[in-house]
């Protein structure tokens, strides 16, 4: 299965161990992984959609005619990348906006048609791949490693636009740990946000803090991440939390947390320096003892 | 508050309901299902997507869009949305405030930054020395450099002749 990689911003720029996770777990899973050239910032749906929201729409119709152009479904790797790119198809159904913004795009002779397909990784995995085939690439199963899944916000709502999964009850993380033979444990804050789009520094630092107090009443390994704004909300947050916090629980237990991906590339027998878990604030420790590494 | 206290700035709600996802705003009935859900309302009470939604429906919008808005209080969730019986959208009603803000040079710091850099850059992260060695030493490619004049030209319509 051939398909154009939308490997956005922040995990290309800071977390680039997301994306060699990516690029080695898949090929194993039949993905052909196509670079398009041409592709930009999705744009970000925080940032750039609060400085003009119709700019933020036009540039995101311009990275899917390139999906267009090529006749190619794009896969996502980034919450936000899938949120952006999937609510600019969904609003651009809309033939009258669609105009509007085919009006600008005409000026670089492009034009979106409405055809685009866009989807995230994980909805390709559990959808087109399938989790028997996922196991069958598994050389070293994550047996007894508990992840305690953070599914984060923009790959589940608004559902009716994202159509990944139940936003109130998910379950395609949990297949996909249980598929590398993990375990995965939902605790009681486990739909709360991350807090990293958030500008109040204080809600945002109490949201952090509220999902690892809860995570802490378990005995997770990990935290299993799909987003990359949610890791760094408990990467690098978390130890930011921890000297705040000192002598707290949040000081004593680090809960480390892991892209999916990371994961994955373990199972299927990468060293944790090929899937870049040395260059993660939070080591996951246990996750290594647990399979003998 | 007696009836004849109540005003409605219809011409700045227009204003407001003109931009690309305030358009539904006059659907909600002020039921409060975005409140119960909302993650910004459960740690600082005075963030309320329902009164926030009340004062655009009244015009009242000057302070919402304001220096230091409540409305950048907004974790950006997307809970709201997903649970409006009236698809009012408010997350999308206080990214239209947002925008209004963002024009007059009012936005939190940061929003037009990260704006200008993508415009310049074609990204929303700026590139630190030591990433190309942490790329390689992961066995990924150089980070290509991104060519941005469409970005000008579709952000910029008045640039079109200048730059093709």
């Amino acid at each position: 299965m051939k398909l154009a990689f939308f490997p956005g911003c922040l995990i290309p720029v800071k977390y680039p161990f997301m994306e060699a996770a990516i690029r080695k777990t898949l090929p194993p899973l039949g993905i052909e992984i196509v670079d398009l050239p041409g592709f930009t910032c999705c744009p970000d749906p925080i940032y750039f959609k609060a400085a003009d929201n119709l700019d933020w729409l036009t540039v995101a119709a311009r990275n899917l005619c390139i999906a267009e152009e090529a006749g190619m479904e794009i896969f996502t790797i980034c919450s936000g990348c899938t949120g952006t790119l999937s609510e600019a198809h969904y609003m651009l159904e809309n033939e009258e906006l669609r105009s509007k913004v085919n009006e600008r795009l005409a000026r670089i002779d492009k034009e979106y048609k409405g055809t685009a397909k866009v989807r995230h990784i994980v909805a390709i995995l559990r959808d087109d791949i399938g989790m028997d085939k996922i196991t069958a690439s598994v050389k070293r199963p994550l047996k007894n490693v508990m992840v305690a899944i953070h599914y984060g916000c923009h790959l589940l709502k608004p559902s009716h636009i994202m159509r990944v999964d139940d936003p109130d009850d998910p379950h395609v993380m949990d297949y996909l740990v249980r598929a590398i033979g993990g375990e995965t444990c939902r605790h009681k804050e486990w739909y709360l946000c991350c807090g990293k789009a958030c500008e109040s520094d204080q809600i945002k630092e109490d949201m952090t803090k509220c999902v690892l107090d809860s995570i802490k009443q378990m005995e997770a390994d990990c935290m299993g991440m799909i987003c990359p704004s949610c890791f760094s909300s408990f990467d690098l947050g978390q130890i930011i939390l921890s000297r705040k916090y000192k002598d707290s629980a949040l000081d004593q237990k680090m809960i480390p947390p892991v892209y999916y991906f990371q994961l994955l590339g373990l199972a299927q027998g990468l060293s944790p320096q090929e899937v870049g878990l040395d260059r993660h604030k939070i080591k996951p420790t246990s996750v290594l003892q647990k399979i003998g590494i | 508050m007696s009836n004849s206290d109540i005003t409605v700035d219809f011409e700045k709600r227009r204003q407001l309901e003109k931009i690309l996802g305030a358009d539904h705003i006059s659907y909600c009935y002020q039921c409060g299902a975005c409140v119960g859900d909302c993650p910004s309302a459960r740690f600082d009470p005075s963030f309320n997507p329902r009164t926030i939604v009340l004062k655009a429906l009244m015009g009242d919008i000057d302070e919402l869009t304001g220096e230091n808005s409540i409305i950048w209080h907004c974790s950006n969730c997307y809970n709201c949305y997903e649970r409006c019986p009236q698809d009012v959208r408010p997350v999308e009603v206080i990214i239209a405030l947002k925008n209004i803000s963002s024009k007059s040079g009012k936005s939190e710091e940061g929003i037009l930054t990260i704006a200008k850099r993508i415009k310049d850059t074609g990204r929303s992260v700026p590139i630190m020395g030591s990433i190309e060695k942490m790329r390689e030493g992961l066995g990924l490619p150089p980070l290509a450099v991104i060519d941005c004049t469409d970005l000008s030209i579709i952000l910029n319509p008045e640039n079109k002749d200048k730059q093709k």
